[in-house]
């Protein structure tokens, strides 16, 4: 039973009755207690530690909005438009063009085995680039003879080179929704809908989910969760087949393994009535760094995906509404047996009429059944306003906000998707701090990279990568927003009285930053170099490239 | 190799009937092996004696029909189905409440072991046009309608005014209407004439019926579509000789509006076209 008390520069403990520290006491992988070393010496025998001693500690970061496929993708090269760091800690560059995305997939091509097997990239992001889309031509240029499929960073969309399509017999009769044809009726190479995606891949013998959620992937989610100070996820969407669950559970009982993960069921896959039971049994499998315990629910699409239910007037530029994944009774009847059971539900909301049909749901749910402290949580709810915030709070509910969203697509949904006044007030971080309304912010990760600080930096500037302030009146200050991302989100996950923040009893779960958040300028919050995290009071340093 | 099996998707929205019709399905097979692809089999009205198997996402029947629910993905139920060692004459998805059933019937062309059928959906008399009135809902019905090959027109007994009702399914799709209640409409229509290209039982019901035709010439492919597109023609299947390419089979396949022509290989001198149509008295116009 060995104390040991780290000296940090300051320690921002999110524990309001004692705001910061300058030391923090860990026993058995809790916290004993924060305060001066004066303070923390009646506990007995203890070791210090100064290796923190020009460090600054904040609670570790909790995301609440993830997906563990952003282990999986890092087996395969990214060809995106803006920087991002792997799990290795090794920065792969932005490709602001389509020429040099041809370019690194042709170096990279000649990097592999001579052996035709398919070459996979993803995060490919054309929205800036100017100019025409990617075309077969151009990725015949990669290779003509091995396959070579690149899958756009919002995963819905896949362009592929000729020998994909000879492979997969598409041509110009083929007749499937979602293969782009161009003014001559020839397919393009872009692949939209799910059935042209798969004929893709069924043709190239490329299984993307499987590669996606082995237990390295999860192992590599959770070490790019690590560099980015995480200490808690979620993998937020999963049919939680057996052959994950196992790999969760391996990876989770290694002492080596830096998170918590929170996986959510999904719901809709299978009845309730198979879903519940399932869901209870594999609680029991529970253990300190694997949760089994959230409902997810996906209601309708996304708003760059033009696929968002949205209310009236719809989509700025006259795109038609979106697609319902649930529908409206659908849903009604499914929050109400996940409540029933005793459930948490995060429902997937990104248009505002999602987010009303959600918030309904919930209202019948609890006339037919209250239930205190449910914390039903809308999960994006980009499009809420002041009125659907004022319902969360009087229902109850909480909100984790895409605040990512406003850096990424910020200008396409001021130009395009939602136009000014909508786009101002997306992601109403602001208005839910007003109202009282208990939030998270998230990065929805593999959509955008995972990092709190960055989604913390976005939601106190609201930039989008043009420059632009999207919408001054929901920014909010530094502090609220290093809540979000802690405590706000362990509330938005019942970890709250565990995790979240320094102070007595909770686990000793850190992040350790090279500098201080709250001192820094705003506008330099995602900057602020993470150093490693500490989970149960075990050190987990950050490679450095 | 063996000829591909139908793929049919039955859409519409929730409580329109879908499960009705699946239910009169299975206690009615007329002998061939369907495969049922639905959400939850908590709906599906199968009685104890006719189940083999009961394996937890899979049910098997005695009379060769199976059950499955659909799970997370049905491209994986789909292929996990035909990658089994079982056979079946027929699949049949049931599309969720909310889907558009139009890109779900987009499998059908994902195997070679498979063939689009139709997209039937079914549409609750009593409240459809409240329902695409609705805010929320409305385009994901009117979507549906639009996608159908073939519409039944579901609980007609409780319309109101079924006057009008026609009037609205006209304006909102093209498809062919067959109207009943509880789903009583000739299965034939439904799931198709019998694979082995012969003439379809006579339907109970004696407002439909068949025509078998067989020829030697070569025919003049607008001419025959224009028979096919004739509204009376509900269903249609065959192997004909066109004029525009008389060294190839042509095979034809009609659900209501649909008509796909695909390519079938080169004649033998020998055989003839044959045509198979399904439709709505009184009689065609002669080929």
């Amino acid at each position: 039973m060995s104390t040991i008390v780290y000296a940090a520069r300051r320690i921002v403990t999110m524990n309001p009755s004692q705001p910061f520290a300058t030391h923090v006491a860990v026993r058995d992988g809790r916290i004993l207690g924060a305060g001066s070393l004066d303070s923390l010496k009646g506990w007995g025998k203890f070791e210090t530690d100064e290796r923190f001693a020009d460090k600054v500690i904040l609670p570790g970061f909790v995301e609440g909005h993830s997906h563990a496929y952003e282990g999986g993708v890092w087996k395969f090269p990214y060809v995106g438009y803006f920087d991002r760091t792997s799990p290795e800690g090794k920065r792969s560059p932005g490709l602001k063009t389509l020429e040099e995305v041809v370019a690194a997939l042709a170096a990279y091509e000649k990097t592999l085995p001579r052996d035709g097997s398919t070459l996979f990239a993803w995060g490919f992001d054309p929205i800036y680039f100017t100019g025409r889309r990617m075309e077969l031509a151009d990725l015949d240029k990669v290779s003509t003879e091995r396959p070579v499929l690149v899958l756009h960073s919002n995963f819905h969309v896949l362009n592929a080179n000729t020998p994909v399509f000879a492979k997969a017999n598409i041509t110009r009769h083929t007749n499937v929704h979602g293969i782009v044809k161009d003014a001559r009726g020839e397919p393009t190479g872009e692949l939209q809908e799910n059935t042209a995606k798969f004929l893709a891949y069924r043709a190239t013998g490329f299984d993307l989910a499987g590669v996606l959620s082995d237990e390295e992937a999860t192992w590599r989610f959770a070490r790019v969760a690590q560099l980015a100070g995480v200490t808690t996820a979620t993998d937020l969407h999963n049919p939680l087949p057996d052959s994950t669950v196992e790999g969760y559970l391996k990876a989770s009982a290694s002492a080596d393994f830096p998170i918590r993960l929170l996986p959510a069921f999904a719901g809709a896959s299978v009845p309730t009535a198979q879903a519940i039971p399932r869901l209870k049994e594999l609680m029991r499998k529970n253990n300190d760094k694997l949760r089994f315990q959230l409902v997810k629910l996906v209601t309708d699409g996304s708003i760059q995906g033009l696929s968002a239910r949205m209310r009236w007037p719809g989509y700025y530029d006259g795109t038609p509404n979106g697609v319902w994944n649930v529908g409206p009774d659908e849903l009604d009847r499914m929050v109400l047996d996940y409540h029933r059971a005793g459930f948490q539900v995060h429902i997937h909301t990104n248009g505002d009429e999602a987010s009303e049909v959600a918030i309904e749901a919930v209202e019948k749910a609890l006339a037919t059944a209250p239930r205190w402290d449910h914390r039903h949580t809308l999960q994006h709810a980009q499009m809420a306003d002041a009125g659907q915030f004022r319902r969360l709070k009087a229902l109850g509910m909480c909100a984790n906000l895409f605040a990512n969203h406003l850096f990424y697509w910020g200008d396409i949904h001021y130009a395009k998707t939602l136009g000014p006044e909508r786009a101002e007030r997306m992601d109403a971080c602001g208005t839910a701090l007003s109202l009282g309304v208990p939030f998270a912010v998230h990065c929805d990760a593999p959509v955008t990279p995972i990092g709190p600080l960055f989604s913390a930096w976005c939601a106190v500037n609201r930039l989008t990568a043009s420059g632009r302030t999207l919408g001054e009146a929901e920014k909010i200050p530094v502090a609220d927003a290093l809540r979000a991302i802690t405590l706000g989100a362990a509330y938005t996950l019942k970890l709250d009285e565990e995790l979240g923040s320094i102070d007595v009893g909770k686990r000793a779960d850190f992040a350790i930053l090279d500098d201080d958040p709250l001192t820094v300028a705003p506008e330099k919050l995602k900057d602020v170099g993470v150093w490693g995290t500490v989970l149960g009071g075990k050190i987990f340093e950050a490679p450095r490239s | 190799m063996t000829a591909p099996i139908p793929f049919t998707v039955i859409g519409g929205f929730l409580g329109a009937g879908k499960t009705t019709l699946l239910n009169q399905l299975l206690a009615d097979t007329a002998g061939r092996r369907f495969a049922v692809l639905v959400n939850d089999f908590g709906a599906l009205d199968i009685d104890g004696k006719l189940i083999a198997k009961h394996g937890g996402d899979t049910i098997a029947l005695a009379n060769g029909c199976v059950c499955c629910t659909i799970g997370d993905s049905l491209v994986e139920t789909v292929l996990k189905l035909l990658d089994g060692p079982q056979r079946f004459d027929h699949i049949v998805v049931e599309a969720s409440g909310v889907a558009d059933p139009g890109r779900i019937a987009d499998l059908g062309v994902l195997d070679e072991r498979l063939v689009r059928d139709g997209v039937v959906v079914v549409v609750d008399a009593a409240n459809v046009r409240e329902r695409a009135a609705d805010r929320r809902v409305g385009d994901t019905v009117l979507r549906q309608l639009q996608a159908a090959d073939l519409i039944v027109l579901n609980k007609v007994d409780l319309a109101e005014d079924l006057a009008v009702l026609r009037c609205f399914l006209s304006t909102h799709a093209t498809a062919p209407v067959l109207e009943g209640s509880h789903c009583a409409v000739p299965s034939d229509l439904l799931f198709g004439l019998d694979r082995r290209g012969a003439s379809g039982k006579p339907s109970p019901a004696n407002s439909f019926r068949s025509w078998s035709y067989s020829w030697p010439e070569p025919v003049d492919r607008a001419a025959l579509l224009d028979v096919l597109q004739d509204a009376t023609v509900l269903r249609g299947k065959g192997i004909v000789r066109f004029r525009d390419s008389p060294d190839r089979r042509s095979v034809v396949h009609q659900v209501g509006k649909r008509v796909d022509i695909t390519d079938g290989g080169p004649w033998s001198d020998t055989d003839e076209s044959q045509l198979v149509l399904l439709g709505v008295r009184p009689v065609l116009g002669s080929l």
